[in-house]
């Protein structure tokens, strides 16, 4: 029974495992379900949306900024640079509009993913060095960089280039070569004030000068627009777009005239020939009243159309020996390496040097054309006045100055007055008269003259001076009195000088006249602006007649300028601070002179400097044996410019005078005029005639018209006779006295236009004529002869 | 099998009669009414998708052919008669499928073995065959395959599934024989995911837990030697783990995605106006479809569309635990369990939350025959639907 019960029990019990069984594996379906439900259907979905969450509103604005720079392609709508004028208008610097082609690597590169286009990289690196001679490599260097859009590969070529690049592009329907506008700047004078202008480097900014100093003025605002670009350059049906106008740059009108500047320069260039000078030269013109510089030179320069090249041969032949040279020596070796080296450093030395503005980046050392400052100071202050005697006995021991002051002429001056102490340039009356106005007062004059702080002329790197402080001792006071032991730049000399001249006003100078926008409206415009009265009225008017003096019977008498009335002063300094290789300091020497013209009623004071004339050691004499001094250098290269530059001005020479000799005249068309006609005509020029012939009327003239002579010239007319063209042969003047050279002139049937000193002494000898001895000329051609005296000094 | 089909016929007569008056009903037939919200739920997903399509592949639809409504217009048509298809399908008795597995199977793996033979390549891929005009990939199929056939092996093996003989062995075969035919196509997300689909069916079934520890071992292992021979697929981890470090290549389509992605906001930029689509983002229209939603409709609408398929998968797992037998249950649970790993996995990738590899997002990515074959699966479900007053509880 138990038995029975327990096998009942059992087959039950197996019945309902079987069931139970099938309904426990439903169980688990249904449990492992439900936990699947959770997990896949809701449980896994939240790290995906916290995911979301974190990139689309946390990290949102790093993302959109990242993608809306992936999406938009910016546009560029290039603002026309503005043009730099001269004071009449006429272009120094312009720009032409050209184009640069670039490449966008990230797309050709994602374009070759595709089978068809593999060789599209090959096909535009053939296709762009043929139009445009760059190396096939270059171009495959430039698209390695993948991530990049904007690889140039040539920039500012010309339009013909340009459409020949388009043509290929469109001819081989290619994506990923642009061409886009670009900028090229253009200086018609070339090298003419080229440290004033400054020039644009390749990638368009402003550097040096002008260009630099204005360069946001002149370079406008780039208008852009911002547009969403599909890839591969594809239309985007939704897209915004953000304009920003171009507004063109601001044009520069400059004080300079390009005439005078052109004068200047041309000077500068005859007097380095001239004078064996090593190291340049600069000048400056400045209007004495307005305080606007009509024309700023700094030789040598450089052609800002292609800055980087080495303008002046000289230097660029001594660069290409170095590096014949460089090239000799083995490749590899660490001497080649070495030079290479210095090659390169001495290249990029030259480039800084031909581009720097001496007139205001450098200071140098006014020498004794400082002692107009020190003299208008000690007059103004009343530390001296014209009675005043100055004795110099050639040197002299000052109390609180360990060092003799030794005077350029060692037999001394003897007793002057404060003229001659000036006409004399003397060291030791200088010294004198420094010490009178007192160390204090005397540096707040210079001060005062602006030589301490900078003039804040509209130009790029202005230096101030390098002066002493005002705690100035008693013996560099002396020595600062005639000029010597610091620098000031050539800007704050004609700004102090002009001071001097016109009454005693401390200018703001300028060189930028007014800034105009494209439509020619002024909008900022540079007016005359008075800083100060440094000396009186009456100070100012004893200046001019002692720097007529100095022209007239001082050390400058190579600065008269026939027809003009001139005044002025020399100046030959040593070099402060200049050392040879072995550290010893050389003798270079800087002569200068500063001229304010016409004296009698100041409008134009000329600053010339030259750097450097070449000295045979241990003499103060050139190879050509010239004596080194700004009296026969300098003075003389002002005197040249002024004759150029004074008439073009509208300065009218006094043809009253009997130095209108001097003065080249225009000989007028007379032919086909009668002789009574004819003379009318030439009187008005002061020139004289005689007649050949028997005519009525002119047939003929020598010279003939527009051709110059000098003032009170005759020319020949002829009347109905034969014109004998002959050819002569210019003689030698050099070494002759006036009446000698007068004579070999009259035999040659050549004019004479003397220039320099006209104190006819024995010492007084021609020193340069214009056309060299043997030239073969035309019968009335003018040879400019300058006479120099041998023994004026300083 | 039998006692369940007792079952099923012994509760026939119980349940509720269609209407004489409306014989043709769609939703409500001899078997029963359908499950009306996954219904509603995989139509709206499906419009939604087509929309989505739409609006992501206009611009490079046009930047290849010309017709910005290419894709559109062949997803929409395939959209149509994917419905079609779902409603048809839901009126099959689903037991269809058990009786027919072997041969669902057989014809998997025949297709499969065409795709070396025959196979048609897209985008460097030999994955596709095409049979009577319709090109497709088989293994799409072999993941319905691995549902229908496992569906139908656990309902007939029941208590056995705690065995290994029957609850491990035949699916280990069928898996490895059909993973590894997937696998020949190097077609490695889909491996993943049959293998997955593989094991949850299995751990549906009932296998014992410790069977998977030692499976998921052996997949970690190959898993590890793949990854160290397979230069393309360890590259990918690079890009995964800071896509900006190669951002031309690699890591470009991640960047891609998560530009988009990210610039959408909360709000996004409004639907159409997506700008990633310019043919930035690569495969916009398929597999990073979801970035460009992203986009255009922000924060606000991914989560939507997140919290739809949620629903719908929900709602899946839901019609499974009312399914009047196991296996309806079992199919159900599965093709949910699909759709969920398809979603899971698809954002995951398009938003770095995972490594990049190449999953499409049901509804959603463009393709015809994939989308037909996805809203077969829902027609199995809402079938299985019909008959769920019956409930397993």
């Amino acid at each position: 029974m138990a038995k029975k019960i327990i096998r009942l029990n059992r087959a039950r019990q197996e019945r309902l495992t079987t069931k139970e069984k099938n309904q426990r594996a439903n169980r688990t379906i249904l449990r492992r379900t439900l936990v699947l439900m959770v997990v896949c259907g809701i449980l896994a979905f939240i790290p995906l949306i916290v995911t979301l969450y974190n990139l689309m509103i946390r990290q949102h604005d790093y993302y959109e900024e990242r993608a809306i720079r992936n999406q938009t392609r910016s546009t560029y709508l290039t603002a026309a640079r503005g043009i730099i004028y001269d004071r009449n208008m006429n272009i120094l610097a312009s720009s032409n509009t050209v184009e640069t082609v670039f490449i966008d690597p990230n797309e050709i590169a994602e374009q070759m993913k595709e089978p068809k286009n593999a060789n599209l990289l090959d096909q535009i690196a053939r296709g762009l060095s043929d139009i445009l001679e760059v190396d096939e490599g270059f171009v495959y260097k430039q698209a390695a960089d993948k991530e990049y859009r904007y690889k140039i590969i040539r920039r500012k070529i010309s339009e013909e280039l340009a459409d020949r690049v388009r043509d290929f592009v469109s001819d081989n329907d290619i994506h990923g070569v642009y061409l886009e506008t670009d900028m090229q700047r253009y200086y018609p004078y070339s090298s003419m004030a080229a440290q004033v202008l400054g020039f644009v480097s390749t990638d368009n900014v402003g550097s040096e000068g002008i260009e630099a100093y204005f360069d946001s003025t002149l370079t406008g605002t780039a208008g852009k627009v911002v547009t969403t670009k599909g890839n591969y350059g594809s239309e985007m049906l939704y897209t915004y777009e953000k304009y920003y106008d171009a507004s063109d740059g601001n044009s520069i009108v400059l004080t300079i005239d390009d005439t005078v500047q052109q004068q200047l320069e041309k000077n500068l260039q005859n007097a380095i020939n001239k004078y064996d000078i090593k190291n340049g030269a600069f000048g400056i013109v400045m209007d004495v009243n307005t305080g606007e510089i009509v024309a700023m030179a700094t030789l040598g320069a450089y052609d800002p159309n292609n800055y980087l090249e080495i303008f002046d041969e000289d230097v660029f032949m001594t660069l290409e020996e170095e590096y014949d040279a460089a090239m000799d020596i083995p490749k590899g070796t660490e001497a080649y390496d070495a030079a290479i080296a210095k090659y390169n450093s001495d290249v990029a030395a030259a480039r800084l040097r031909q581009w720097r503005n001496r007139c205001v980046s450098d200071g140098y050392e006014p020498g004794s054309t400082f002692k107009l400052v020190t003299l208008a100071s000690a007059l103004d202050c009343g530390a001296v006045t014209l009675d005043d005697s100055f004795y110099c006995g050639g040197q002299e021991d000052f109390a609180d100055r360990d060092q003799t002051v030794s005077c350029w002429k060692t037999a001394g001056h003897g007793a002057q007055t404060t003229a001659e102490a000036l006409g004399n340039s003397c060291n030791i009356a200088f010294g004198h008269i420094g010490t009178r106005i007192g160390r204090t007062r005397f540096y707040d004059y210079v001060n005062a003259f602006g030589f301490i702080g900078k003039t804040g002329v509209e130009l790029p790197g202005e230096a101030g001076g390098l002066f002493f402080g005002r705690d100035i001792t008693t013996a560099s006071l002396i020595s600062a009195s005639f000029g010597q032991t610091f620098r000031i730049t050539p800007m704050q000399q004609v700004r102090a000088i002009s001071a001097i001249v016109n009454g005693g006003y401390l200018l703001q100078p300028h060189i930028v006249k007014e800034i105009i926008d494209q439509n020619g409206n002024t909008v900022q415009k540079s007016e005359r602006t008075v800083l100060r009265q440094v000396i009186s009225n009456e100070t100012s008017m004893t200046m001019r007649d002692l720097m007529e003096f100095v022209v007239t019977e001082g050390t400058a008498s190579a600065a008269k300028t026939p027809g003009y009335r001139v005044g002025g002063k020399t100046g030959t300094s040593e070099k402060i601070d200049v050392y040879d290789e072995n550290g010893v300091q050389v003798e270079d020497k800087i002569v200068s002179f500063v001229g304010v013209a016409p004296i009698n009623d100041p409008q134009y004071v000329v600053l010339v400097a030259l750097d450097t004339p070449e000295y045979v050691p241990g003499t103060t004499f050139t190879p050509h044996g010239q004596y080194i001094s700004g009296g026969l250098m300098a003075a003389p290269t002002v005197r040249d410019i002024f004759l150029d530059i004074l008439p073009y001005l509208g300065v009218e020479p006094d043809y009253t005078s009997e130095d209108i000799r001097g003065v080249n005249m225009v000989v007028p068309d007379v032919v086909g005029r009668t002789e009574q006609e004819a003379a009318e005509l030439l009187t008005a020029k002061t020139i004289t005639y005689r007649v050949i012939g028997s005519g009525d009327v002119v047939t003929d003239q020598l010279p003939t018209a527009g051709k110059q002579v000098p003032g009170n010239s005759e020319i020949v007319l002829y009347m109905g006779e034969e014109k004998l063209n002959v050819m002569v042969e210019v003689p030698n003047f050099i070494d002759y006295s006036v009446a000698d050279v007068n004579w070999l002139a009259a035999n040659a049937g050549l004019y004479i236009q003397a220039k320099g000193t006209d104190v006819t002494t024995n010492y007084v000898l021609a020193a340069y004529q214009d056309i060299p001895a043997g030239t073969q000329v035309e019968r009335g051609t003018t040879v400019t002869v300058e006479f120099a005296s041998k023994g004026a000094s300083d | 099998m039998r006692s369940d089909a007792v079952v099923s016929s012994a509760q026939q007569g119980k349940r509720l009669q269609p209407p004489e008056k409306e014989k043709s009903a769609i939703l409500l037939d001899e078997r029963g009414l359908l499950d009306l919200p996954f219904l509603a739920l995989t139509i709206l997903l499906v419009i939604i998708g087509v929309v989505m399509v739409f609006s992501a592949s206009y611009a490079r639809a046009y930047w290849k052919t010309g017709n910005s409504t290419y894709y559109f217009a062949r997803q929409a048509i395939f959209a149509v008669l994917g419905i079609g298809l779902m409603l048809f399908i839901s009126r099959i008795n689903y037991q269809l499928w058990r009786a027919t597995s072997p041969i669902f199977l057989a014809a998997t793996v025949f297709f499969l073995i065409l795709v070396p033979i025959i196979g048609v390549t897209v985008n460097g891929a030999k994955r596709w065959v095409e049979v009577a005009g319709i090109r497709f990939q088989p293994s799409e199929l072999a993941k319905i395959a691995i549902i229908i056939s496992f569906a139908t092996l656990i309902s007939s093996y029941r208590e056995k599934m705690a065995t290994f003989r029957y609850g491990v062995m035949p699916f280990a075969v069928i898996l490895v024989v059909l993973c590894g035919l997937v696998a020949l196509e190097k077609h490695l997300s889909c491996v993943l995911i049959m293998l997955l689909l593989g094991a949850i069916m299995m751990f549906l079934g009932g296998v014992k837990i410790r069977w998977f520890a030692v499976g998921g071992a052996i997949v970690l292992l190959f898993a590890l030697i793949y990854l160290k021979t397979q230069g393309y697929a360890s590259s990918r981890i690079v890009a995964w783990r800071d896509p900006a470090a190669d951002p031309s290549d690699n890591g470009y389509q991640v960047l891609q995605s998560l530009y988009a992605i990210g610039s959408g906001g909360l709000m996004g930029l409004g639907l159409g106006k997506s700008r990633q689509k310019y043919l930035y983002l690569p495969e916009e229209h398929n597999d990073y479809i979801f970035p460009i939603l992203c986009e255009e409709l922000g924060f606000v609408g991914a989560v939507v569309v997140i919290l739809l398929f949620i629903l719908l998968i929900v709602r899946g797992y839901y019609i499974a635990m009312h399914a009047r037998d196991r296996f309806g249950a079992l199919l159900a649970a599965g093709i949910s369990t699909h759709l969920a790993l398809q979603t899971f996995l698809n954002i995951g990738v398009v938003t770095n939350f995972l490594p990049a590899t190449g999953i499409s997002l049901p509804f959603f990515s463009y393709g015809g025959t994939a989308l037909l074959l996805q809203l077969f699966e829902m027609g199995i479900v809402l079938a299985i639907s019909r008959q769920n007053d019956n409930k397993l509880l």
